[in-house]
């Protein structure tokens, strides 16, 4: 399964290096090509964000647009293209929920700890939750040993903040915890990740340089 | 915060990654990412470190009306799907400009007033099998064919001592070298070096061949031919 799953991974990656370099060089067809297999991920990533469908659309188009415009600036050799990608599209998503958030129609998100509406409510009701989505992932990749050295509250941490876009402040909200707590939670958590990752990278050079 | 110590840089860039970064810290991130090699290369590490999380996510179909949105607005005069007089005004905008661009070229090249040509692209495959990888290179050519560019879509890694080198290959006859070309980004070939037949039949295929540095001392390659395409017209 996460043979299948990795192999996958990389052909999407491999046809859609081809389609970005080739949009690079002002192809317009590839330009169609990539978005015919690339958006739908893209959409999932901003409107698991973005919840409002409408704003969500503006974004994606925001983001095909930079694409065109930025994809001469995509160096393959330092990043992938699915990453590359779907950076681009949280980085929108996250920039729109900031600008939300200084409008003051929106700005009653209840500081109630009893009945406010925390992220499990604003999940539509087939969408799986966070934790759900960090598990499949992990099926997939390295991640998954890593993510298990975690603890069940730092693994809750890294769903809520990369899927559903949530601040420190929003985390610590909804999982009723201290704002300090989630926050060193959230540090120790990445820390342990990146420690568990790069431990595993280099096994992988050293196992192909014996 | 000080930008300069590198354990908070990375600490930055895992919080970017993870989505945690906000307000003012992640506008001034993101304004000293362009110019901050450090950062940025930090920054590269922990999107390649989360982002595969992302695939995870159940893929959501947008509605066709985005994309005829983004060709409206990167080509306002090809868009031919009707849409709504509001999202027009881009349009009308990019026709303004446009005709006032066209008015002033019309002057100049009103001798040849032939249409803009897309572009012609051909993909060189490696010629040596499972050994050289899926690697391949994209040659671009201008449709009026006076503009190569080459990119390898991954880094050739090449010998210290060695070079490659582009070929023009005739239907018949020997090949003609076109220059050299880098093994990591992207080429911009002298339009003096094109021969004028490029997309007129005078050239059947592109090829990179493996040469001494400086190029092929010959005139014709003389290292094995790495990569090759046809030229399709």
């Amino acid at each position: 399964m996460a043979d299948a799953l990795d192999a996958q991974w990389n052909e999407r990656n491999r046809e859609l290096g081809a389609l970005l370099a080739r949009t690079a060089l002002g192809d317009r067809g590839a330009f169609a090509r990539l978005y015919e297999r690339s958006s739908s991920h893209l959409f999932a990533v901003v409107l698991r964000i973005q919840r409002d469908r409408a704003v969500a659309e503006d974004l994606l188009q925001d983001i095909y647009v930079s694409v065109w415009k930025a994809a001469g600036g995509f160096d393959a050799a330092r990043s992938q293209p699915m990453t590359w990608l779907a950076s681009i599209a949280r980085n929108r998503a996250i920039d729109s929920l900031r600008r939300a958030q200084t409008q003051p129609m929106l700005l009653s998100t209840t500081r109630d700890d009893d009945d406010g509406p925390d992220a499990i409510d604003r999940q539509p009701d087939d969408s799986p939750g966070p934790l759900e989505l960090l598990d499949r992932a992990c099926d997939a990749r390295e991640l998954q040993r890593c993510m298990e050295g975690l603890t069940r509250a730092q693994r809750q941490c890294v769903a809520l903040a990369f899927y559903d876009g949530l601040s420190h402040a929003e985390v610590a909200e909804h999982l009723h915890e201290p704002l300090g707590t989630v926050k060193s939670w959230l540090r120790r958590a990445l820390l342990a990740l990146k420690t568990c990752l790069d431990g595993a990278l280099a096994r992988d050079a050293a196992a192909m340089g014996s | 915060m000080d930008y300069a110590r590198p354990e908070l840089i990375d600490a930055l860039a895992a919080q970017h990654a993870a989505g945690t970064l906000r307000g003012g810290a992640r506008r001034r991130y993101e304004a000293l990412l362009p110019s901050h090699p450090a950062l940025r290369a930090a920054h590269v590490r922990w999107q390649e470190r989360l982002m595969p999380l992302a695939a995870s996510l159940p893929p959501q179909a947008p509605p066709h009306r985005v994309w005829q949105r983004i060709e409206a607005r990167l080509w306002p005069a090809a868009a031919d799907t009707p849409l709504p007089w509001w999202q027009r005004l881009a349009a009308w905008r990019g026709l303004t400009a446009l005709a006032t661009a066209a008015s002033v070229a019309l002057a100049v090249i009103v001798a040849q007033p032939e249409r803009v040509q897309p572009p012609v692209v051909v993909v060189l495959q490696g010629t040596g099998g499972a050994a050289q990888g899926v690697n391949t290179f994209v040659a671009s050519v201008s449709g009026d064919g006076r503009a190569l560019v080459t990119r390898p879509l991954l880094p050739v890694s090449v010998e210290a001592d060695r070079v490659l080198e582009l070929w023009s290959v005739p239907p018949d006859g020997a090949p003609r070298s076109l220059g050299l070309i880098s093994s990591a980004g992207a080429t911009v070939i002298a339009r003096d070096r094109l021969p004028a037949t490029l997309l007129k039949g005078g050239t059947a295929a592109l090829a990179v061949s493996l040469e001494p540095p400086g190029g092929s001392p010959t005139g014709a390659p003389t290292g094995p031919v790495l990569y090759a395409g046809k030229l399709q017209l």
